[in-house]
């Protein structure tokens, strides 16, 4: 076996010779339809889509299989608070970010050290830990700049496409990746064709105190819709209400994710080879704007290359942005997709908003996962609003996150401290919300100029401010967070505002780059491809025009299946070619 | 000299020289930690109990906070060690100067007193050299949260202490709740 330079050729017939001497390969990679990079809530979905349809497809994801056992129970090495490491990945030395605060410089961050805006990097991404709700984005969510007009300081548009086009999308995922809820008991929620897969799950006590005092004041609450399943299904079992669920992997796997469907339904085909612990670092564009593959490092830091028809950019908002920018070609200098810098730009996320109440009786019952109540009467067609966003109980508060959780003025240590942990744990009722961000032009993703990771990659950048506006909205939505807790016999309400600051991202991270019709004001078209580069996809919540008020899961896997369904059904003619 | 000779011979050579010869280490007296001195333990042991006192419940010594801040010093946490070391100089020549004592001898009152100052950072630069005293405070706070409510895999909370007085299951598995009637 020699190591040689490499000149790859794509089935076309014209060389690719790569600039960079460093990249060699020991055996050459066949050629297949199409990669897929990221192997998350949008990525499986795609891989899955191409490969029951015949493609030839290879999954790469730069983590590995998620393991259950590595970390059962243990906050600190949890998403939820990646206090001494992320147990999903990536590895806190080798992938570095920077963070340019207003007022200070830039910092360099880690997944494990603040602002660094972690999802995930395993097989599954972030759905093997999340804490699964599955919300369906309103009609409304998909035209803001038709129902709100014009924002000032903010890029807000409408979506390129609607709900009635995604909702065959939004049926598909909540079928094959399986979803417990009722839509029909909230008024708020839009049309829908067939009913949702599993029942419901039952109230927490939380829930059913609040569910009760909502009514009252004449909201309407209903059962959160969970990725989880509320009855065996697909093989695996039903939810054993575990008091550590969101941000933790599931024991009994009870908790849907790409990882324990679509994917292993991919690689059954025999079509689909998922690549873990692999790097994918450039995409290769030739002279004629066209992809023809990529570069990226196996699981021992070789330097490899992967040919492929169509490739398909899965990375989530802030890694997606990275690979196309840097992704440098003749006919696009700045970046795949980047002739008019818009990649990287709108980065969003959800700014969590709402309040606490403590009650002279244990309100907490610790069955998990904690949250099952909600309330959409917050999103949209609240006067002076724009978007607003859902409520719902709270996850189950974790002992170390809990100590920061207190009323204005009381002691952050000693004796107090202590005894208000101890006597107040069981009976401290939460509700919170994410508010529909304003889009910001500047709030953004670039790549550093001088920090690189450990395979000498430039490293994801990340600037910019929040809008004014959803500071506004979140006390808002705090407020009625606040009444809902009051009607419900806390003794004592206080509000967390959130909103302020920035930049945005975070674990919803999504709008780097946005779907459009105009190439000169977006990245992708309506079916997440590349403006100019035909052969080259987006499907995660890059393509997010706007985040909604909601967790985007459910959205970002509908539009995994509008992607993916688009490149199966052309493929077949053009190649894209 | 494979590793098989290598064992043989450090086995055979203690036999005839004794150990304290061979490994001159193993006269220094062990104190236990990895990162702290045992005088730097001391002071921060007596920092994490006023953090979490013991009260009808255990508190932070009890729990073992200051192996979990120990263990993380040397290895996660490895960029906090001059803060605590400077930190902890800074607290034991200020307590020396103001109270003739070390930070740990001084009686309960007179050390949360002394915290509060350190917390709302009302000691200057003369009295504190080398950092922000409420900078060194929050780090300690934050590192003895996480060692009494983390899990004991990583040192604190020993015998899932904090759990306990949470009245909080475990193992994790429902209907085997240790703390409800």
């Amino acid at each position: 076996m020699t190591i040689r330079s490499l000149s790859a050729k794509t089935d076309t017939g014209h060389s690719v010779q790569s600039q960079y001497s460093v990249y060699r390969k020991i055996m050459a990679n066949k050629h297949v339809n199409a990669i897929v990079v990221g192997a998350g809530a949008g990525g499986g979905i795609v891989a899955k889509e191409l490969a029951t349809n015949g493609l030839s497809v290879v999954l790469f994801e730069r983590g590995e299989w998620p393991d259950y056992d590595e970390h059962p129970n243990d906050e600190l090495i949890s998403q939820r608070t990646e206090v001494l490491g992320s147990p999903f990945g990536p590895d806190h030395i080798k992938n570095p970010r920077t963070v340019t605060y207003k007022g200070g410089g830039k910092q360099i961050v880690t997944p494990i050290r603040g602002g660094y805006s972690n999802n995930a990097a395993c097989v599954g991404s972030g759905t093997v830990s999340y804490g699964a709700m599955a919300w369906r984005f309103m009609e409304e969510d998909f035209k803001l700049k038709t129902v709100y007009g014009h924002v000032e300081g903010s890029t807000l548009e409408d979506w390129p496409v609607s709900y009635e086009d995604l909702e065959p999308c939004y049926e598909k995922a909540e079928w094959e990746i399986g979803v417990s809820g009722d839509d029909t008991q909230n008024p708020f929620a839009p049309p829908r064709k067939k009913k949702q897969p599993m029942p419901p799950f039952e109230y927490n006590q939380e829930a059913k105190v609040l569910y009760e005092a909502s009514k009252r004041l004449g909201l309407h609450p209903f059962p959160l819709p969970m990725l989880r399943n509320s009855i065996p299904n697909n093989g695996r079992a039903a939810c054993i209400r575990n008091r550590t669920c969101c941000g933790f992997a599931c024991p009994v796997d009870a908790k849907n994710g790409t990882q324990n469907t679509v994917i292993p339904i991919a690689i059954s085909t025999g079509n689909c080879e998922l690549r873990t612990a692999c790097k994918v670092v450039e995409i290769m564009i030739d002279d004629r704007g066209k992809a023809t593959g990529v570069k990226y490092f196996d699981r021992n830091d070789q330097a490899q290359i992967q040919t492929a028809d169509v490739i398909v950019v899965s990375g989530a908002a802030i890694e997606t942005a990275r690979l196309l920018l840097n992704s440098k070609s003749k006919l696009f200098p700045n970046g795949a997709g980047n002739n008019y810098d818009w990649v990287g730009r709108n980065l969003q996320g959800h700014a969590y908003t709402g309040a606490y109440g403590l009650f002279d009786y244990d309100i907490l019952d610790f069955s998990g996962p904690g949250a099952t109540v909600a309330w959409c009467d917050f999103n949209h067609h609240n006067p002076g609003i724009i978007g607003g966003g859902l409520l719902a109980n709270e996850f189950n508060r974790l002992p170390y996150l809990y100590t920061n959780i207190r009323p204005p003025g009381s002691a952050r240590w000693g004796k107090g401290h202590k005894e208000f942990q101890r006597s107040m744990y069981h009976r401290t009722a939460q509700v919170v919300g994410p508010i529909q961000e304003m889009p910001m032009y500047e709030s953004r993703v670039t790549v550093d100029p001088e920090v690189k990771d450990f395979w000498g990659i430039p490293v994801a950048s990340l600037s910019g401010e929040r809008h004014r506006l959803d500071h506004e909205h979140c006390k808002f939505l705090s407020g009625k967070a606040e009444e809902i807790l009051k009607e419900a016999g806390a003794y004592q309400t206080w509000q967390s505002v959130g909103g302020q600051g920035g930049p945005s991202g975070g674990q919803h991270q999504n709008g780097t780059a946005r779907m459009g019709n105009d190439k000169k004001t977006s990245v992708v078209n309506k079916y997440g491809q590349v403006h100019e580069i035909d052969n080259l996809f987006v499907a995660d919540g890059s393509i997010m025009v706007s985040g909604g008020g909601f967790n985007p899961a459910l959205t970002i896997m509908a539009l995994g299946y509008w992607v993916g369904g688009y490149i199966a059904k052309n493929f077949a003619g053009t190649k894209f070619k | 000299m494979t590793t098989s000779n290598r064992r043989n011979f450090i086995k055979s050579a203690s036999l005839a020289f004794g150990s304290v010869l061979l490994f001159p280490s193993c006269l220094k007296q062990k104190s236990g930690y990895r990162f702290f001195t045992p005088e730097e333990s001391l002071c921060i042991i007596a920092v994490c109990e006023q953090i979490i006192p013991k009260d009808e419940s255990p508190g932070a010594t009890d729990a073992g906070v200051i192996y979990y801040i120990d263990r993380q010093l040397s290895g996660i946490f490895h960029y906090d060690q001059e803060t605590y070391r400077n930190g902890i100089k800074n607290l034991q020549e200020y307590t020396a100067k103001k109270h003739g004592k070390t930070f740990e001898n001084l009686i309960f009152d007179e050390q949360t007193k002394l915290l509060i100052m350190l917390e709302s950072n009302q000691l200057n630069e003369t009295d504190w050299p080398q950092g922000k005293p409420a900078d060194f405070f929050n780090l300690v706070r934050s590192h003895t949260m996480q060692g009494f409510y983390g899990s004991p895999i990583h040192g604190g909370n020993k015998d899932y202490m904090s759990f306990e007085m949470l009245r909080i299951d475990y193992p994790l598995v429902i209907g085997q709740n240790r703390y409800r009637t």
